[in-house]
């Protein structure tokens, strides 16, 4: 592996730790290559999927001569085709993406390690990743690849970027959405600081295709709890506007305003059959996708 | 009632402004802190901003509440109040009790003497003093008097001293007793309560002093020993007892003027008696005595809270001195219904002439036209200096310059204390003699022989000028025409302070000047006495001119019959012909005071006790009444002030007034009957402080949420712990 690829963000330890894991789609996909997914064609696996009237045409192997013995009709056996998982990694980089409480990483560079360890987690399954990076507009959308060369280039342009100022997380979503033409995974690292009915109606959007959507809402702890002691004049990181305030005074109420924020996309993300998760950048990284990863498989049972 | 003991701290509760000023004025210390939207810290600080208001309003009137407890606690407050019960205990004091002691105090009201009331009023003070209480007292006279000067605990001894006090035949200043006592109360170490009594009987004059004071203050801050600082007027408790009668009721001989000022053997003098009266019109009988014999009792109505006056002759006095008395009817106020006076009556006056036969001898024969008149005396100008001019009521020096230096220095010393000099010049002297003797009206230039036809002259008395301090009127029988022949006079330079030209012969040509020089006057002429130099001597005016001369000077110099209580009082203006082996006695028989001042100026010391003086001369065998003493009448002009005029007046702030011991002893009851609540504020302070330290940490806890985490379970769920 490559320092500059992968390696740079995530360690053999870490690695180890991901090595054994998968992300599943909980969704029939349509992959390129044969995989261990559910198609949402008929193929040639072993699993038997339904019957249907011969045509001409039609390999003889497939009669089922049961059935042409007791109805005297020719059917053939149809069986449940299996392929490759696609997950296309969408990576927020807008300015809000770039803030530490000083402590634990930028929300950024959380996101990039993140989608490293689930790009690594999807190669190792043998399926293909694709990323899209966004921040004012679409930055760069990287195809879908089976190969680890591949992650690891992706990751190097990654790491070239830095955070922008603004963001447009709900037009390029749409755009996103109607770039990619299969069904796929789609995960999204973002902190979702943007216009929240428009982002519901971008991931809405993902789901009227019948992609499989994970949210990844990436977030610092101080952002959720505003442990923040003295006053201080606030910048904010994508308007460059500034305000006075006290955070001791009106952490009760920063405190619930965040809460319904979060909660109104977690409710938003249920109904949509959308899988949510909140990641604290405090978190480790690869102790978060381990557990979500054996959560995820463990519901999917 | 609330009052402060200490009220300088009340600036101190401005400090209550401090915790408004500091929110107001303190400088945010902000650091710029990226943050990755502003969106919810607006919408949160829009959501708590009423109930940081109100949290900030709830520190904001507790930190107030504690610095104004603080400030009250040092400002010393004491509550005054009747309720209460034994809870509010009684506080330490010091203690002050002025007794007016103006002979006003010695009117008689139904229940005795006003100064009697007072006396008791003032013990029943000290009996409501508590143990380890300090009192002093002090008595208002024409000077203040301290009885006890220190504040002392031994109330005993000084309700003792109290009721052993006499009441002063005198007036009273209560401004200066007052600030004696503050003073004395100022030196005690300790802080206590200060009050200060003053037992009086309401009348105005008494506390003419505050008025006059408080009337200074408005045009100029003096340096007076009366003055009472604006602080001590603010911190000290005053009480006081207007004991007297609301409406009084008084007459009194207040002054009486005797003419002819010399009384000669077989003259009638003529009393001009001013009567006081304070309360409605009355008819009054008044009653003169002379030498204990009733000589005239006339009636008088006088008019409402005014002065009436009313005249006697009395005529058939004996040469002497007599003891006289004006008297009105004996009312409440006993202390003033006689008036004493002397009426000091002359044989003839003894005249002593200088010079030589010749140039006396005209003048001899006017004044002593028999030859057993002893009552004129010529000895030589060299004899002068072995007789004692005191003796005499005027000195004629004829012809007689010039005179030894110890002479002249006694003639001078002689015009000084009151005598007459009247000088002729003559041919004997030069003109340079008459430079030694300083007290002439004009020193002489020179002589002038006066041309024949220009000899005959009218005689011409120039009129008094304005601020004349020397007069003369003269008086010729009718029907003369004052017309002398000259034949040489005496020219005169500038005159000399306090001189005038009293009669010129002719136009403008000085024939008579006059000076006054202590209380004695010296005439000057420009003519000889005898017929070498004017006809003057043997003129139909030459006696009477010389007798006026002598007459008004011996009036000018006369001692008043009657004087007034005083201090620091010349001799020569109060006992005539005193001599340094006088022995002057006061009528409680004690020897007056007497004291030379350096330069032979004798003085009394103290006049206070009212009466007929007596001065027992050596060799004489009965004493002789010299003064009569009466007191200052103003204090006879009763008029009550009202509690309003004198808290105007004093300008003390807290100032208590009754009118009677009983008002007095309920009003201390209510007024001691109090506590500091010093100590109940700064406890209040304690508690405001913890409660405001608990309040504002409870605001932190409640604010950094230190414990509180929003955190996020695997399923992904907020949980906020």
């Amino acid at each position: 592996m490559s320092d500059e690829g992968i390696g740079s963000y995530l360690n053999p330890a870490q690695m180890a730790k991901l090595n054994r894991l998968a992300l599943n789609s909980r969704y029939v996909v349509e992959g390129t290559l044969a995989g261990r997914h559910r198609s949402a064609q008929k193929g040639a696996s072993t699993e038997f999927a339904d019957h249907r009237s011969y045509m001409p045409g039609d390999d003889l192997k497939r009669i089922d001569w049961k059935v042409l013995g007791r109805t005297d009709k020719y059917y053939v056996r149809r069986y449940q085709d299996e392929t490759n998982l696609r997950v296309y990694l969408l990576i927020d980089r807008s300015g809000s993406m770039n803030y530490s409480s000083g402590e634990h990483k930028t929300k950024f560079t959380y996101a990039c390690t993140l989608a490293a360890a689930l790009g690594y987690v999807v190669l190792k399954a043998r399926d293909a990743v694709g990323m899209y990076i966004y921040g004012e507009k679409m930055d760069a959308a990287l195809p879908c690849k089976n190969s680890f060369n591949e992650l690891n280039n992706a990751l190097k342009i990654l790491k070239g970027y830095k955070p922008a100022k603004g963001t447009a997380g709900a037009d390029v979503m749409h755009q996103i959405a109607e770039s990619i033409n299969r069904r796929a995974l789609v995960v999204i690292i973002s902190d979702l600081l943007d216009d929240q009915p428009e982002i519901i109606k971008a991931i809405a959007h993902f789901r009227k295709n019948l992609h499989d959507v994970i949210v990844f809402h990436t977030l610092d702890p101080v952002e959720l709890s505003l442990e923040i002691k003295r006053g201080a004049e606030f910048e904010d990181l994508e308007t460059g506007e500034r305000m006075i305030a006290d955070p001791r005074s009106m952490a009760k109420e920063y405190k619930d305003l965040m809460g319904t924020f979060i909660e109104d996309y977690r409710k938003a993300c249920s109904e949509m059959k959308v899988d949510y998760r909140l990641v604290k950048t405090d978190e480790p990284v690869d102790t978060f996708v381990r557990a979500y990863l054996e959560e995820r498989k463990r519901l999917s049972r | 009632m609330l009052v402060f003991a200490n009220p300088m701290f009340l600036w101190a509760l401005t400090a209550a402004a401090i915790p408004l000023m500091l929110h107001m004025f303190q400088r945010r210390k902000t650091v710029v802190t990226p943050f990755p939207t502003l969106r919810f810290l607006k919408a949160a600080q829009k959501r708590s901003s009423s109930r940081i208001k109100f949290e900030n309003f709830i520190l904001w009137l507790l930190r107030t509440l504690l610095l104004l407890m603080i400030g009250f606690a040092f400002a010393l407050p004491v509550l005054r109040t009747t309720s209460g019960g034994s809870w509010l205990t009684r506080t330490r004091r010091d203690v002050a009790i002025v007794l007016d002691a103006s002979y006003s105090m010695n009117y008689e009201l139904d229940r005795g003497k006003v100064w009697d009331i007072c006396k008791e009023a003032a013990a029943g003070v000290i009996e409501g003093l508590l143990s380890g209480d300090r009192v002093c007292v002090y008595v208002a006279g024409d000077t203040p008097v301290p009885v006890i000067e220190k504040p002392t605990t031994e109330h005993a001894t000084v309700t003792q001293a109290i009721r052993a006090l006499t009441c002063q035949p005198s007036s009273s200043k209560l401004d200066e007793t007052v600030a004696l006592a503050l003073r004395s109360l100022e030196q005690q170490e300790g802080r206590r309560e200060r009050e200060i009594y003053i037992m009086t009987d309401g009348q105005a004059v008494p506390w003419q002093g505050f008025r006059e004071a408080a009337k200074k203050e408005e045009k100029a801050a003096g340096d007076d020993k009366a003055k009472i600082s604006r602080e001590q007027r603010d911190k000290v408790s005053f009480f006081a007892l207007l004991a007297g009668a609301q409406q009084p009721d008084n007459a009194c001989p207040s002054d009486v003027k005797v003419t002819p000022t010399l009384l000669l053997a077989g003259q009638s003098a003529r009393l001009n008696v001013r009567v006081g009266r304070t309360g409605p019109a009355k008819q009054i009988t008044v009653a003169v005595e002379v030498d204990g014999q009733e000589r005239g009792r006339r009636g008088i109505t006088t008019e409402a809270d005014t002065e009436s006056s009313l005249e006697f002759a009395i005529g058939g006095l004996e040469p002497g001195v007599h003891v006289a008395k004006i008297s009105t009817p004996q009312d409440a106020l006993p202390v003033d219904d006689e008036f004493l006076f002397l009426l000091r009556v002359r044989k003839q006056l003894p005249v002593l002439i200088a010079g030589p036969q010749e140039a006396t001898r005209y003048l001899k024969a006017a004044l002593a036209p028999g030859a057993a008149d002893d009552s004129v005396k010529q000895i030589d100008a060299a004899e002068l200096a072995t007789v004692d001019l005191r003796d005499y009521q005027a000195l004629f020096l004829c012809d007689a310059f010039p005179l030894p230096g110890q002479s002249t220095l006694r003639i001078e010393e002689y015009a000084k204390t009151g005598g007459v000099v009247i000088v002729f010049p003559g041919d004997r002297a030069d003109i340079a003699a008459y430079a030694e003797m300083k007290i002439l009206p004009a020193q002489p230039k020179g002589t002038e022989e006066v041309p024949v036809e220009q000899a005959a002259r009218q005689l011409k008395r120039i009129p008094n000028q304005k601020d004349q301090v020397v007069n003369f009127n003269l008086s010729l029988p009718p029907g003369t025409v004052p017309t002398v022949a000259l034949k040489r006079v005496l020219t005169f330079g500038e005159l000399q302070e306090n001189a005038a030209v009293l009669v010129t012969a002719g136009d403008g040509v000085p024939f008579m000047t006059g000076r006054a020089v202590g209380r004695g006057r010296v005439f000057m002429f420009s003519i000889a006495a005898n017929r070498d130099w004017s006809t003057f001597p043997l003129t139909a005016f030459f006696v009477p001119v010389v007798h006026q001369l002598i007459r008004q000077g011996a009036g000018a110099s006369v001692q008043p019959p009657h004087l007034v209580q005083g201090s620091n009082i010349p001799v020569n203006e109060a006992i005539p012909n005193y001599r340094e082996d006088d022995v002057i006695s006061a009528p409680s028989g004690a020897q007056l005071s007497i004291k030379d001042n350096g330069n032979r100026t004798f003085f009394i010391e103290n006049l206070t006790e009212p009466g007929i003086y007596t001065r027992a001369k050596a060799g004489a065998a009965q004493p002789e009444p010299v003064m009569a003493v009466n007191t200052d009448r103003f204090e006879s002009r009763l008029a009550p002030v009202t509690p309003q005029e004198l808290t105007e007046w004093t300008g003390f702030k807290k100032f208590l007034t009754a009118k009677d011991p009983e008002e007095l002893k309920r009003l201390i009851d209510e007024y001691r009957n109090g506590r500091s609540l010093a100590e109940i504020f700064l406890w209040i302070a304690l508690l405001l402080s913890l409660l405001e330290w608990w309040v504002a940490n409870r605001a932190l806890r409640t604010r950094t949420g230190a414990t509180e985490k929003l955190t996020v379970d695997l399923a992904g769920k907020v949980i906020t712990s």
